[in-house]
C-alpha cells in the first residue's frame, strides 16, 4: 500500500489545476468590458502595458512554482504560499488590465472575464489541496488572498473593476452589513453556547435528557433553514403585539429575532455532539479514580473533562461559529439584516458585482472564524 | 412494519393538508386578521410540491451519478494520492453557504431552477462524496484480504464485498444529502425556482406572513417526512447487519 | 507441488526475503516457523501471488505462478488468515460457496458441498449455515474460514498463522480438525506459524525462517532436535523445546517389556509427553502402557529418548 503523502504525490495532484489556471484565461478570457451598466459585457484583451506585463509573468512564474513547491509533501505550506502569491498576481493582472482597456472617468465598466474567475476558483482548490495534502485547514491561507485582494484594493489597483466602484460607492452600507452580520451570528452561537453548554454536561450522566436533548437538535437539523425562520415569524410577531415591551427590545416578528433564534437552533446539535463527546475523552477509569480521590462531579467537570476534551470542542465550536456565518446570510430575508441584505438586493437587480460584495465578505468572515478557531486549537491542544 | 405504516398515513395527511391549505380561508383569516388576502392561490401546492421534490431528488440523482464514482476512484490504489482533492473542495465549500452558491450561480445561469440546480448538485455530492469515501475505507481490510485470496476480481471486490459494506455509510450520507437539498431547493425560491419555499418568499416580499407560515410549515413537514422516510430504509437494510453488533 | 527457487523480496528498503529456495513435497504439510519480521508470511504470499518477489519463482504442481492468471490461480488455492476475514454481510454459507459461485457451480452442487464442508469441520449445517459471521465464537469463526477455503476443493491450502488468535483449547479442538481433514485428503498444507507446540503438533515438515532467510528446512525432529537453529533457540528455551519434542516421539517405541506393578497406566499410541505428563502427575517415574504384553516407560528412558538425559 502506498502512502499518499509520498514524493511526487503533491507535484502530480496540483499539476492539473496550475495548467488549468494557465489556460482558462486564455480560452475564458482575462477581463469583460462593457460599454456602459446597461449593455452586456464582452471580453476584452489585455493592454499590453508595461505593469500588466510585469504582473502577467508574476503570475505565469508563480504557476510553474506551483507544482514545483509541491514536491516535498512536508513541505506543502511553500505550494500554499505560491498559491497565494499566483491568485494575487491574477487579480493584479485583471486590475492592470481593466485601468489599461478602460478610460478612467468613462461609462465603461470593467470586470474579471469567466477566465479569471475560472483561474481564481482553481486556485483557491490548489491552495486548499496543499493545506489537505499536509492535514491543515486552508483557512489561514485562503483568508491571506483576501486580505491581500484588500489591500490590493486599498492601494487602488482594482479601482477600475466594477466591484471595486460598487464598494466604494456602498462603503458606509457594506460596514453596516458586516458589523449586523458579525452581531447576528456571534449572538447566535452565544445563545446556543448557553443553551447547549448546561444541557450537555447534565447529559452526562442522564441518558434520557441526553436523548431528548440529541433528537430535538437534530429533528432542527432536518428543517430547512427558510422554514425554520419563516415559522418563527409568526409567534414572535404574536408575541410582540402582546407585549410592547419585548417588541421595544427588538423582539418582533420580523427583524433579527426570528434570525438568531434559528441560527441558534441549528448550532445545537453540532455544539452537542462536540460537548458530549469532549466531555467523555477523559476515560471512564481517571473518572472513577478521581471520585475515588473525592472530587465533586463539578471538579470533575472542569479539573479532567474540559482540560481533556478541549480540542473536541474547540472543534465543534469552529464547526458551529463557520455554520453560524453562513446561516446569518438568511437573516436578510426576515429582515434581519446583516451580508445577506446586500445578496438580495445583487439578486433582486441580477447584478453579479452586488451579488460578490455580498459574497465575498461572508466567505472571508467564515474563513476568519475557522483559521482563528483553529489557530486557538492548536495553541490549547497542540497534540490534536 | 409499524413505523412504515406510520409513515404512510403522515404522508396522507401531508397530501390531505396539502389539498386542504386553499380551502381552508377561514382558517387562514382567523389566523391573521389583519391580512386582506390571507390564502395563498397563486399555485397549486401540488404543483409546487411536485417541482420542490423533482428539482431536488433530479439533483441528488446527478450528484450521486458524480460522487459515488468519484469516492470509489479516491479509494482505489491509484487514485488515493487524489484525496486531498476531495478534502480541498470540501474544506472550500464549507465555508460558503448554499444560499451564496445560488446567488453566485444567478448571473451566469439567469434566473429559474438552474442556478438553483448547479447549488443543489453541488452541495449533495459533498455528503455522498463523503459518505463513499469513509465507507469504503471503514470496509475491514481482513475482508478484503480474504477476498483477495479468494479469487475475487477488483470489481467482484467492489461489487460483492465493498459496497455492500459500505452501504450503511451511504445511506446516512444519502440522507444528509436529501435533507441538504431540500433545503437549499426553498431557498432557490429567491433564485426563481418553483417550490415550496415560493410562498415564503412571495409572503416575506409582501408582508404577507400568512402566505409565510404556509409555505414553511409545507417545507418543514416534507422535509421531515423524506428524512424519516430515509431513515426508515437504513434501519431496514441495517436489521441484517444489526446481528451483527447483537 | 510447491518450489521455491531464489525467492528475493523487498519492501521499499526492507529486504523481506533473501534467496529462499526449498520445496514442499505432494500431500505434506508443512509449516512456515519463525520470529515475526523473518519473512515467513511474505513467502506464504508468494505461492497465491498477493506478493509478486522481486526475484526468483514459484512452481506450483511444475508451472511457474507468475504465468498464470492471478484470480484464476487464487481461486484454485485454499487460504485462511488469522483474523479470518469472513464477510460480515453474508451468511455462514454464502461465505462458505464464495469460490463455488465464482467458478459458476450450479446452485444444488454448492448446497450440497456447504453441508458437507460444515460437517467436515464440525460445524452442525441446520444451525450454522445460515448465521451471520458477527454471531460466532473466533473457533466458530475459523472452522468457517476453513470451510470457506477448502470449498472448492483445492489441492493446496495455504494458512497464515489461522489459529494464533484463538484461546489453547480452542485452538487445539482446529488442529485436530486440520489434522483430520490433511489424513483423510491428502492436500499439500502450506502454514505459517511462530507456536513451536503447533509446528511439532501438526507439520510432517518444517521449515525455519530467519531474517528472510531460510535457516534450516526437514523433518520436525530434526529441525527441532538438539540442534536446533539459533533463531528456534531464541523463540522458546532448549528445556521447553526438549519438552514439546516429546509429543513427536511414541511412547511404545521408548518402552521396556515387563510390568510396573502400581504405576499408572498410559493409553495405547500415546506420545512420550503423555507419559511425562502422567508421570508428574501421579509423582510416580514410570508408567506401564497399555497393550498385549506387559511393557512400561520409566523416566531414565524417556530422558534417554529425548536426548536431553546425557
Amino acid at each position: 500500500m502506498r502512502d499518499p503523502r509520498n514524493a511526487a504525490t503533491g507535484l502530480l495532484v496540483l499539476l492539473p489545476f496550475a495548467l488549468g489556471a494557465a489556460l482558462a484565461p486564455w480560452l475564458l478570457g482575462w477581463i469583460a468590458v462593457a460599454p456602459n451598466r446597461l449593455l452586456s459585457a464582452r471580453i476584452a484583451p489585455l493592454g499590453a502595458t508595461g505593469p500588466v506585463a510585469i504582473a502577467w509573468t508574476a503570475y505565469h512564474a508563480a504557476l510553474i512554482a506551483l507544482p514545483l513547491a509541491a514536491w516535498r509533501p512536508a513541505r506543502a505550506w511553500m505550494a500554499e504560499a505560491v498559491g497565494v502569491l499566483a491568485a494575487l498576481a491574477l487579480l493584479a493582472v485583471v486590475g492592470l488590465g481593466a485601468s489599461a482597456a478602460v478610460p478612467p472617468g468613462g461609462l465603461a465598466r470593467a470586470a474579471p472575464a469567466a477566465g479569471a474567475w475560472v483561474a481564481l476558483l482553481l486556485l483557491f482548490l490548489a491552495i486548499s489541496t496543499g493545506a489537505a495534502l499536509r492535514g491543515a485547514t486552508p483557512a489561514l491561507p485562503l483568508l491571506a488572498v483576501l486580505g491581500g485582494a484588500v489591500l490590493l484594493g486599498v492601494s487602488g489597483l482594482l479601482d477600475p473593476l466594477s466591484i471595486m466602484r460598487e464598494a466604494l460607492g456602498r462603503g458606509e452600507e457594506l460596514r453596516q452589513a458586516l458589523a449586523e452580520h458579525v452581531i447576528l451570528s456571534f449572538s447566535a452561537l452565544l445563545l446556543a453556547l448557553a443553551l447547549s453548554i448546561p444541557l450537555s454536561a447534565l447529559s452526562i450522566s442522564r441518558h434520557g435528557l441526553e436523548a431528548g436533548f440529541l433528537s430535538v437538535a437534530s429533528g432542527l437539523q432536518v428543517i430547512p433553514a427558510i422554514a425554520l425562520f419563516g415559522l418563527l415569524i409568526v409567534p414572535l410577531a404574536a408575541l410582540g403585539a402582546a407585549f410592547p415591551a419585548l417588541r421595544e427590545m427588538g423582539l418582533g416578528g420580523v427583524g433579527p429575532a426570528p434570525a438568531v433564534i434559528g441560527i441558534t437552533a441549528y448550532l445545537l446539535l453540532p455544539l452537542a455532539r462536540g460537548l458530549l463527546a469532549g466531555f467523555r475523552v477523559a476515560p471512564p477509569a481517571l473518572v472513577e479514580a478521581a471520585l475515588g480521590q473525592g472530587l465533586s462531579p463539578r471538579q470533575i467537570l472542569w479539573q479532567l473533562r474540559v482540560p481533556l476534551g478541549a480540542g473536541v470542542v474547540l472543534g465543534a465550536l469552529r464547526l458551529a461559529a463557520v455554520q453560524a456565518v453562513g446561516l446569518a446570510t438568511l437573516a436578510a430575508l426576515v429582515g434581519g439584516g446583516g451580508l445577506g441584505a446586500i445578496v438580495l438586493q445583487g439578486v433582486g437587480q441580477l447584478a453579479a458585482d452586488l451579488i460578490l460584495l455580498g459574497v465575498l465578505p461572508v466567505l472571508a468572515l467564515s474563513l476568519a472564524v475557522d483559521a482563528g478557531i483553529a489557530l486557538l486549537s492548536r495553541r490549547l491542544a497542540p497534540e490534536e | 412494519m409499524r413505523r412504515a405504516a406510520w409513515l404512510g398515513a403522515e404522508i396522507l395527511a401531508f397530501l390531505a393538508a396539502l389539498w386542504a391549505a386553499p380551502r381552508a380561508e377561514r382558517l387562514w383569516s382567523a389566523l391573521f386578521p389583519e391580512v386582506s388576502r390571507p390564502t395563498y392561490q397563486q399555485e397549486s401546492w401540488f404543483t409546487l410540491l411536485g417541482s420542490h421534490l423533482a428539482l431536488s431528488l433530479l439533483a441528488v440523482l446527478i450528484a450521486a451519478a458524480l460522487a459515488v464514482p468519484a469516492g470509489i476512484l479516491a479509494t482505489r490504489r491509484r487514485g488515493r494520492r487524489f484525496r486531498p482533492v476531495l478534502d480541498a473542495v470540501f474544506a472550500l465549500a464549507q465555508s460558503l453557504p448554499p444560499v451564496a452558491a445560488v446567488a453566485v450561480a444567478l448571473p451566469l445561469l439567469g434566473f429559474g431552477a438552474a442556478p438553483t440546480l448547479l447549488a443543489l448538485v453541488l452541495y449533495a455530492a459533498l455528503p455522498l462524496l463523503r459518505a463513499t469515501a469513509s465507507g469504503l475505507e471503514a470496509v475491514p481490510a481482513d475482508a478484503l484480504e480474504a477476498a483477495r485470496g479468494l479469487g475475487l476480481s477488483p470489481f467482484q471486490r467492489l461489487a460483492q464485498v465493498e459496497l455492500p459494506l459500505a452501504r450503511p455509510v451511504l445511506l446516512s450520507g444519502l440522507r444528509v444529502a436529501v435533507t441538504l437539498s431540500v433545503a437549499t431547493t426553498a431557498v432557490g425560491a429567491i433564485a426563481g425556482a418553483r417550490c415550496l419555499g415560493t410562498p415564503i418568499i412571495s409572503g416575506l416580499a409582501n408582508a404577507n406572513p400568512a402566505y409565510v407560515l404556509q409555505g414553511a410549515l409545507f417545507t418543514a413537514w416534507l422535509a421531515l417526512l423524506l428524512d424519516r422516510a430515509l431513515g426508515l430504509l437504513a434501519a431496514e437494510g441495517g436489521s441484517r447487519m444489526g446481528e451483527l453488533v447483537a | 507441488m510447491i518450489r521455491f527457487e531464489g525467492i528475493s523480496h523487498r519492501y521499499g528498503s526492507v529486504q523481506a526475503l533473501r534467496e529462499v529456495s526449498f520445496g514442499v513435497p505432494q500431500g505434506s504439510l508443512c509449516v512456515l516457523l519463525g520470529e515475526s519480521g523473518s519473512g515467513k508470511s511474505t513467502l506464504l504470499r508468494t505461492v497465491n501471488r498477493l506478493v509478486e518477489p522481486s526475484a526468483g519463482r514459484v512452481l506450483l504442481g511444475g508451472r511457474d505462478v507468475a504465468g498464470t492468471d492471478p484470480q484464476a490461480l487464487r481461486r484454485g488455492i485454499g487460504y485462511v488468515i488469522q483474523s479470518v476475514g469472513l464477510f460480515p454481510h453474508r451468511s455462514v454459507g454464502e461465505n462458505i460457496a464464495t469460490v463455488p459461485r465464482l467458478l459458476g457451480w450450479d446452485a444444488r452442487r454448492i448446497a450440497l458441498r456447504v453441508e458437507e464442508l460444515l460437517e467436515m469441520v464440525g460445524l452442525d449445517p441446520g444451525t450454522y449455515r445460515d448465521r451471520l459471521p458477527g454471531t460466532l465464537s473466533g473457533g466458530q469463526a475459523q472452522r468457517v474460514g476453513l470451510a470457506r477455503a477448502l470449498a472448492a476443493n483445492p489441492p493446496v491450502l495455504l494458512m497464515d498463522e489461522p489459529f494464533s488468535a484463538l484461546d489453547p483449547g480452542t485452538r487445539r479442538g482446529l488442529q485436530a480438525a486440520l489434522r483430520r481433514i490433511h489424513a483423510g485428503s491428502g492436500k499439500t498444507i502450506l502454514m505459517v506459524t511462530h507456536d513451536v507446540e503447533e509446528a511439532l503438533a501438526l507439520a510432517d515438515r518444517i521449515a525455519v525462517m530467519d531474517d528472510g532467510r531460510l535457516a534450516v528446512e526437514g523433518p520436525p525432529l530434526e529441525v527441532l532436535g538438539r540442534h536446533a537453529p539459533a533463531t528456534v533457540r531464541r523463540m522458546v528455551r532448549a528445556e521447553v523445546l526438549a519438552f514439546h519434542r516429546l509429543a513427536a516421539l511414541r511412547a511404545a517405541d521408548s518402552a521396556l517389556p515387563g510390568p510396573a506393578p502400581g504405576a499408572p497406566v498410559l493409553p495405547e499410541g500415546a506420545t512420550l509427553r503423555d507419559a511425562l505428563l502422567l508421570m508428574l502427575g501421579h509423582g510416580a517415574d514410570r508408567v506401564a502402557l497399555m497393550g498385549e504384553a506387559p511393557r512400561h516407560v520409566t523416566l531414565a528412558a524417556l530422558l534417554a529418548a529425548s536426548g536431553s538425559g546425557g
